[in-house]
């Protein structure tokens, strides 16, 4: 790695001031387990002059139910997330997807808030010393288009006709199915509308403000949830798909639904097709069938990954059908 | 006027002493968890159980400090990037991975790295051996931090419990099922051993 400064910032204010100070020549580090592997590989066009470390905030990683909501820190740790039993019982989506991110060594590093705000993976952005400038890195086009696009978008791509770099989070879909809040050191976003592509990008975050808690309403009663991942290995894989499901069910029909998909599009997808054809319906293998055919009805899969959308429909399915213990 | 000069002050509050020995007193009795100030880009950390105090650079991971600057070369730095496990070292009580931490923040950690564990005498290195649970050998320091790690939270785990916490090690001999036989067999032998103390 090239040098750097360091800078231990030890409250939430004293971050978003140096943030401010560097503008975007800063980046923050909690985990460590994304930024650090950009730094090796000299991927970006600019390299951040200062490193601002947020472990050092105390009570950011606190895991807490109260008054209907979950409370969980910026800082809290996958590990700690995945083993929570509030969170296994409750909100099963989210300690299921938690539980499966990485290997349990990064899930002992990495923390929440670097899962929902990780950069992309795609290979021609991750390549090393920014061999290729693509969309992404304000260069001329997407690389992935015309090359190998076998773990890329099947919903289209973004930023003016182009990037089709999959979000690669296993937590946010879990989130966006539990209708979570995202409260930053000056606003609190809908998780839907935290994500945004735009070049070196990932979120709506403006250069001086961080994550400092995720908000998970209550489930109401009957409601559950599950998170499915296809990913080549077991451990320390992306996801090709994975899927979250939230469902509540009243006199055994589903009254409202909640699906997302992620490593499917530029962001976490919201599957609003099947979450309409699920509704109102008793959750058996045909319904659960017809809502996973309705979440790729508007699939626009490119010439190497014509495999995700198959993936995609039976993940939507298995997940319907795990919501209801089936 | 005759402002009082104080040569020591607390980084932390700013409150002035006359000696070290009075500023080393105040910080621990009143900023406990903060440890005592080091000077500028310096750490303190424990490393198998011995006190360091360390001059580091911002862009030091805790691997290239261990390995490179101390010569505790027993952990090894493979992939760089967080995926296969042999650089593990246990941090706190949870095995991390030290490519991916920077040593500038591990002040005040607890570290604890294959030599720790050798000299220790722990039945893993024993055990591993006997087993055969390595073919090249690369990987293997990464494997037995990583059991020690499990054992010490779990002294009984079974096989699925063994396979799942070094489901981050990766070993390209294919070494894996032998690593479930020689965990088991180090949990039978901490097993016999708490029943003769018992007994």
């Amino acid at each position: 790695m090239r040098d750097f400064k360091h800078f231990n910032a030890y409250s939430v204010d004293e971050a978003v001031a140096l943030m401010g100070r560097y503008g975007e020549r800063a980046a923050v580090i909690a985990g460590g387990t994304d930024i650090l592997g950009k730094m090796k590989d000299s991927i970006l066009p600019a390299y951040p002059e200062a490193l601002i470390n947020i472990k050092t905030i105390q009570g950011l990683s606190e895991i807490k139910e109260s008054g209907g909501m979950l409370n969980i820190g910026a800082l809290a740790l996958l590990a700690d997330i995945a083993a929570n039993p509030v969170i296994k019982s409750k909100y099963a989506a989210l300690a299921q997807a938690a539980g499966r991110t990485a290997s349990p060594h990064l899930r002992n590093m990495g923390t929440i808030g670097g899962n929902i705000c990780q950069d992309i993976r795609c290979w021609y952005y991750r390549n090393q010393n920014n061999r290729f400038s693509c969309l992404r890195k304000k260069g001329g086009r997407c690389y992935a288009i015309k090359g190998d696009n076998r773990y890329h978008s099947i919903f289209g791509g973004s930023v003016s006709g182009g990037c089709f770099a999959v979000h690669p989070s296993d937590t946010a879909p879990a989130l966006v199915a539990l209708d979570a809040k995202i409260v930053t050191s000056s606003r609190t976003i809908d998780v839907e509308k935290f994500f945004e592509v735009k070049p070196v990008k990932t979120t709506v975050l403006k250069a001086d403000e961080i994550v400092t808690e995720i908000q998970v309403p209550e489930p109401a009663a009957g409601s559950s949830s599950a998170f499915l991942k296809f990913a080549l290995r077991k451990s320390i894989d992306f996801p090709i798909v994975n899927c979250a499901v939230m469902i509540t069910l009243r006199d055994s029909k589903v009254e409202k639904a909640r699906i997302c998909l992620n490593a499917v599009h530029v962001i976490p997808y919201r599957a609003v097709k099947a979450e309409q054809v699920i509704t109102g319906r008793v959750i058996d293998e045909a319904a659960a069938e017809e809502a996973g055919a309705a979440a790729v009805s508007e699939a626009k899969p490119l010439e190497h990954n014509k495999y995700m959308v198959a993936i995609a429909r039976t993940l939507v399915k298995r997940a319907i059908l795990a919501c209801a213990g089936k | 006027m005759n402002k009082e000069i104080k040569k020591y002050v607390c980084p932390y509050c700013g409150e002035g002493f006359d000696t070290t020995e009075g500023l080393k007193g105040h910080v621990f009795k009143t900023h406990k968890g903060h440890g005592l100030p080091v000077s500028e880009g310096g750490i303190r950390l424990f490393i198998n159980k011995a006190e360091y105090e360390l001059k580091v650079e911002p862009n030091w991971t805790l691997h290239y400090l261990i390995h490179d600057v101390l010569g505790l070369t027993g952990s090894k730095q493979f992939c760089d990037q967080g995926a296969c496990g042999s650089c593990t070292m246990i941090v706190d009580g949870k095995p991390v991975l030290s490519c991916m931490m920077l040593a500038i923040e591990c002040d005040g950690k607890i570290v604890e790295t294959v030599e720790g564990i050798a000299a220790e005498g722990h039945p893993l290195i024993e055990s591993y051996a006997k087993n055969h649970a390595m073919q090249c050998g690369y990987c293997t320091p990464g494997f037995v931090v990583t059991s020690k790690a499990l054992l010490d939270r779990n002294s009984d785990p079974n096989e699925e419990e063994i396979m799942s916490a070094l489901a981050g090690n990766i070993c390209r001999c294919g070494t894996y099922p032998q690593h479930v036989l020689a965990v088991r067999e180090v949990a039978q032998t901490l097993k016999q051993e708490k029943k003769q103390v018992r007994g």
